[in-house]
């Protein structure tokens, strides 16, 4: 949505598997209430949409990258071909995430940001760190594939 | 009487000190305080003059303020005019045309200057600077197509400006007089990679170079060396190192830690040693947030979160500030290279990769289970398929305990994504505020700028 183009590298959603790809998890933006992103940019490129949500606004936005080193949860990104940053919008309020998800496993929803992932991701790590008893280690690869 | 706020400098702490105060008024009701702004310059961002430059933005989009937004903002605004001393008793500020400006408080926001090494030649025609407007329009009117370009300097500056240098249909050719590119941003085996994907991109390198003398033949620049031929230039740009806007202050008293070149020594809310004096952006020597020692960090985000301390301070909030992170990205010709904290300490448990046939790179350094310090560097069209670098910043800036993914990463540091989540680095970091409260007032305007 955020880039026009169907290319899941660029996606602002990105999916981790887990213990040899059978789980996964979605991460991206909590619009965080420090607002790092939006602070560190030095034109005020990024603002609040109506959604509530942080937003570039492209024409403002010159791809300096400053925000993709201030925002500390890596859901910033840069657009190599517009040469601009972008971020989960929300889509405005209408996310399309949350329409594309055949399972409902993503839904739109008031709520206080908060760390949606590191419980899941804990637990189905333990396995990587600590093996599965038999010495075995799982791999857990975090490169959108 | 309102309280008198003076801030000096227009850049990037003055002015986010300035809206700070605003939106802390605005958020507890106060009563407008008065604001005086003593700029040399009409402010604008220095970090989108590279873009000027590669003529991707028009002049206009530079500025972060105009005289309407200040005075839709209320703010008294000196333009054009020097700091020239400042009596901390009298709390008395004497501008370069002699003009004395009484404050109840003051933020001292001078910034820093482009230094060119005493060189021969270094003030003739055709060798710039590129820190300030006036020195970037310089050089968008001296580079064309076609133009040969030596940089002096392989640092931070020289590479932010080295695409739109090449957009600009310039050949370039960087010297350096340290043995390698980049030496306080990445370490001798990232600057490897980056050196070798300048070369196959057409910059001509030379590192070890000392430039001894610049030469004015008949209009065109002659660099001469201490060693090897001699470098022929249409434009040279000086890309030699900045030094702090300090020596103004020489008799004020302030503890300008030891020398003009110290900084200005502040406390953990941004104070400098004399009352109602604050110091922010690049002439403070303020906490390192890692290693908690007191450092200049001359980058735009320790101006900005230093301005919006001091701003929150100086409306009467009580706000400790945590420490600056030192953070530098750069992006040369679609190769990203950033750097995160102490990634330069021999005392740190060490960890790297390299996939050399990507040309990617990363560094991880660790005191006990603590990320101290990253290095990350990869082709655009890799680094930003990954959530890596921000990840980065969060786990040195969170200090999570990393114990029990130490060995992991030891031996996979690329994989930091699953040690962010299941670490809960999210969980840590989403109560973390630099004001102690969320920036998020939608009912207040978030740029200066009145557009």
């Amino acid at each position: 949505m955020q880039t026009g183009t169907f290319q899941p590298s660029k996606s602002v959603i990105r999916v981790s598997p887990f213990e040899g790809y059978t789980s996964y998890a979605p991460y991206t933006c909590t619009q965080c209430a420090e607002g790092w992103c939006m602070t560190a940019c030095p034109v005020g490129a990024i603002q609040i949409n109506a959604a509530g949500a942080k937003d570039v606004v492209d024409d403002t936005c010159v791809g300096c990258k400053l925000c993709t080193i201030a925002c500390p949860y890596g859901t910033m990104f840069y657009d190599p071909d517009s040469q601009k940053a972008y971020k989960c919008n929300l889509c405005g309020g209408a996310p399309a995430c949350a329409d594309a998800c055949p399972t409902q496993a993503i839904t739109f929803e008031e709520g206080v940001p908060a760390d949606w992932l590191g419980g899941f991701a804990e637990t189905r790590t333990v396995r990587l760190l600590h093996g599965n008893g038999d010495g075995r280690r799982d791999l857990a690869r975090s490169e959108v594939v | 009487m309102p309280t008198r706020h003076l801030v000096v400098g227009g850049g990037t702490a003055g002015l986010n000190a300035i809206r700070t105060i605003r939106e802390e008024e605005f958020g507890n009701g106060a009563s407008p305080s008065e604001i005086t702004l003593v700029s040399a310059e009409r402010p604008y961002s220095r970090m989108v003059l590279p873009y000027y430059l590669g003529g991707t933005i028009a002049e206009s989009h530079v500025f972060t303020a105009t005289p309407a937004s200040l005075a839709a903002w209320n703010v008294k605004t000196m333009l054009g005019r020097r700091a020239a001393s400042l009596d901390a008793i009298s709390r008395t500020l004497t501008l370069d045309d002699g003009v004395r400006v009484e404050y109840d408080d003051c933020l001292i926001a001078t910034g820093s200057r482009a230094a060119k090494p005493p060189i021969p030649g270094v003030n003739g025609p055709g060798v710039h600077c590129f820190w300030t407007l006036d020195e970037a329009r310089a050089v968008i009117a001296g580079v064309t197509p076609g133009s040969r370009v030596v940089m002096v300097g392989a640092g931070f500056i020289a590479f932010t400006i080295l695409n739109a240098v090449l957009a600009r249909g310039a050949t370039l050719a960087i010297v350096e007089v340290a043995p390698r590119i980049l030496p306080r941003m990445v370490d001798a085996a990232c600057a490897e990679i980056v050196a070798r994907w300048l070369e196959q991109h057409g910059v001509t390198l030379r590192t070890g170079a000392t430039l001894t003398k610049i030469e004015d033949v008949r209009g065109q620049r002659k660099l001469h060396f201490k060693k090897g031929d001699p470098l022929q230039a249409d434009v040279v740009i000086m890309a030699t190192g900045i030094r702090a806007n300090l020596e103004w202050l020489a008799d004020s008293k302030i503890d300008l830690a030891g020398d003009a070149q110290g900084g200005i020594l502040v406390d953990d809310h941004l104070r400098a040693s004399v009352g109602s004096v604050y110091a922010a952006g690049d002439v403070a020597r303020g906490r390192n947030l890692v290693t908690g020692a007191a450092e200049i960090h001359a980058i735009e985000p320790t101006a900005q979160e230093h301005g919006r301390v001091v701003g929150a301070n100086m409306a009467g909030r009580d706000v400790g500030y945590r420490g600056s992170l030192l953070m530098n990205i750069v992006e040369v010709c679609h190769l990203d290279i950033a750097s995160f904290g102490q990634w330069d300490d021999a005392s740190a448990d060490v960890y790297t990769a390299v996939r050399p046939e990507r040309s990617q790179y990363r560094k991880l350094l660790f005191h006990d289970g603590r990320l101290t310090g990253a290095m990350i560097c990869g082709p655009a069209a890799d680094i930003w398929t990954t959530n890596d670098v921000g990840m980065l910043k969060g786990l040195v800036y969170s200090g999570v305990d990393l114990s029990q993914w130490k060995r992991h990463l030891q031996a996979n540091p690329f994989d930091v994504k699953p040690a962010f989540l299941a670490t809960r680095t999210t969980a840590r970091l989403l109560p973390e505020t630099v004001l102690g409260r969320p920036c998020n007032s939608p009912e207040l305007p978030h740029s200066v700028v009145v557009k």
